[in-house]
């Protein structure tokens, strides 16, 4: 039992590996408890940092706006990556998607000054700031997807008498949409990384990003972990939503994984 | 002998020829599959087809199925002769591919729907079903199907759409014997849906494919006057068998007569020289 803990593939019972994950969450508590260097604020500090954020600084607020424009922008990169990525089926824009996924080496805070040009309000900036950067990496990782596309698949979707774009649809579309999906639920956890900034450039809308960066900046260290714990759940709640929707609506993806 | 006759043809193919990249891989493979008539008996047939590993199999099904335009040659299928399209001809590959986001049922409508209206598509789907052992299997999805069940799932997906000429893939590629059977069952099943059913089955299992087999072909590469190999493998007149005109074909236990003995050790001899 305790055993295949330690063997490679092996699947100990759910009772079993629960244990073991509780175990090595209290280990850590403890660890963080009893840490010597005292380096790293106390466990007791961070939890009055969070009651302070909480009840002070309208942390729950802050989330909230956070999170809304995180999954506005996500909703958009997701369609716009979508669609360059199944236009990539045309060889006319293929370029673009190329283009479109080596974007991912540019940095924020050059593009925020042209982004200030081209739209009116700050909000406007932050949003397309998030929706570009999101895009770009969302393109790299669905063409990835498509180009799995094996010959066999196509070639049985031509075998049933389906066209070239049908056979697309059906095989490409259709068929990697729980794979797309995934890639959606990776990718996000960038625009976290990136709403820190944006919301630091254009700080009339608040945010948690903005309430982190006030943190750091007064070197309120338990604050600053409080809040990235709080990320940190959110975004383990959020690959929760997203494990949940791909058993829901694409019932099949899960019988195909390994086990 | 059983008495037979031979009428209009299924599938030619006339002077085809392959080359990738300047590399020669088929040559002037001309060749057809006529409709056998037997009295008081509405049965397809079955065509065998052999030949080593890498020597151009593959290539030559996907032209026959329409998937790949050889560099010269035509082939033709339907009645009248017409150049053959993707979809014209069933193509069930070694890993009997389906769609792996759609159910059992699903996978037949989308193929039968290609063909028929939603009403009669839906009824053609269930009869297959039922036909192919597989009604109790309808609302799961491929990856639940065990190896067999996805095997006739797909040829019976095949079967729902195409034009009579269905290709089969290696299908008794690591199948144990009592599976051997199971799918030669299907195979003769095919043929006896409709009089037109013609069966190519590309196998390395010669006894198995000789026994089912109306006719074979052995894909080689032949000789020159000087005894050289010619670029690109080839299925010479010398290596079209007529197992029906030789009395080897539809005859249970056909394995363990000499004559059948002795033709898979020519075939066995003709692979070796190839």
């Amino acid at each position: 039992m305790l055993k295949d803990l330690f063997v490679p593939n092996a699947k100990p019972r759910p009772g079993v590996f629960l244990t073991m994950v509780a175990c090595q969450v209290a280990f850590l508590l403890l660890l963080w408890l009893f840490y010597p260097l005292q380096l790293f604020p106390t466990l007791g500090e961070v939890v009055a940092s969070f009651k302070d954020l909480v009840t002070t600084q309208g942390l729950i607020q802050e989330l909230w706006a956070s999170l809304t424009t995180a999954l506005g922008a996500l909703g958009i990169a997701t369609v716009l990556a979508l669609l360059i990525s199944y236009l990539t089926a045309l060889p006319f824009f293929r370029p673009i998607a190329y283009a479109a996924s080596k974007m991912r080496y540019l940095t924020l805070t050059g593009l925020t000054f042209f982004m200030a040009l081209m739209v009116s309000s700050g909000h406007q900036v932050k949003l397309s700031v998030l929706i570009f950067g999101a895009t770009v990496y969302l393109v790299t990782g669905m063409t990835s997807v498509i180009l799995t596309t094996t010959q066999e698949e196509m070639d049985h979707a031509r075998t049933l008498g389906m066209s070239e774009w049908r056979s697309f649809y059906e095989v490409v579309v259709l068929g990697k949409l729980d794979e797309m999906l995934e890639v959606v639920r990776q990718n996000f956890a960038i625009i976290w990384t990136m709403i820190t900034l944006v919301e630091t450039l254009y700080q009339s809308e608040g945010g948690i990003g903005l309430l982190l960066y006030k943190q750091n900046r007064y070197l309120h260290l338990a604050g600053v972990v409080a809040i990235q714990l709080i990320i940190l759940a959110t975004g383990a709640l959020q690959d929760y939503v997203f494990e949940f929707l791909r058993r829901t609506f694409f019932p099949y993806s899960e019988l195909r994984a390994a086990k | 002998m059983t008495d037979f006759s031979y009428k209009e043809p299924i599938l030619t193919l006339r002077d085809i020829s392959m080359q990738f990249g300047g590399e020669v891989i088929l040559r002037d493979i001309s060749l057809d599959v006529l409709n056998v008539v037997r009295p008081g008996l509405s049965q397809g047939q079955v065509v065998g087809f052999y030949g080593r590993s890498g020597i151009g199999k593959s290539v030559l099904c996907r032209i026959i199925a329409g998937l790949l335009p050889p560099t010269t040659g035509t082939v033709l299928v339907a009645d009248p002769p017409r150049p053959v399209c993707p979809g014209d001809v069933g193509f069930v590959q070694q890993r009997y591919p389906l769609f792996d986001h759609r159910t059992l049922l699903d996978n037949l409508l989308v193929a039968a729907g290609r063909k028929h209206a939603p009403a009669e598509a839906k009824a053609r789907a269930e009869d297959f079903l039922t036909r192919f052992d597989l009604a109790p299997h309808r609302r799961k999805y491929p990856a639940q199907l065990s190896g067999g069940q996805r095997q006739r799932a797909a040829i019976a997906q095949q079967l729902l759409c195409s034009e009579h000429l269905i290709i089969l893939d290696e299908p008794f590629s690591g199948l144990d014997i009592a599976m051997i059977d199971e799918v030669k069952k299907i195979i003769l099943e095919v043929t006896t849906l409709d009089e037109l059913n013609t069966v190519v089955i590309v196998s390395h299992d010669l006894a198995t494919t000789t026994a089912l087999s109306d006719t074979l072909w052995l894909l080689g590469p032949e000789r020159d006057a000087a005894g050289q190999c010619l670029a690109g493998a080839t299925i010479s007149k010398q290596h079209q068998y007529n197992l029906a005109q030789m009395g080897l074909a539809w005859q249970p236990g056909i394995q363990a007569r000499p004559e059948f003995v002795q033709l898979i050790e020519h075939l066995k001899d003709e692979i070796r020289k190839t």
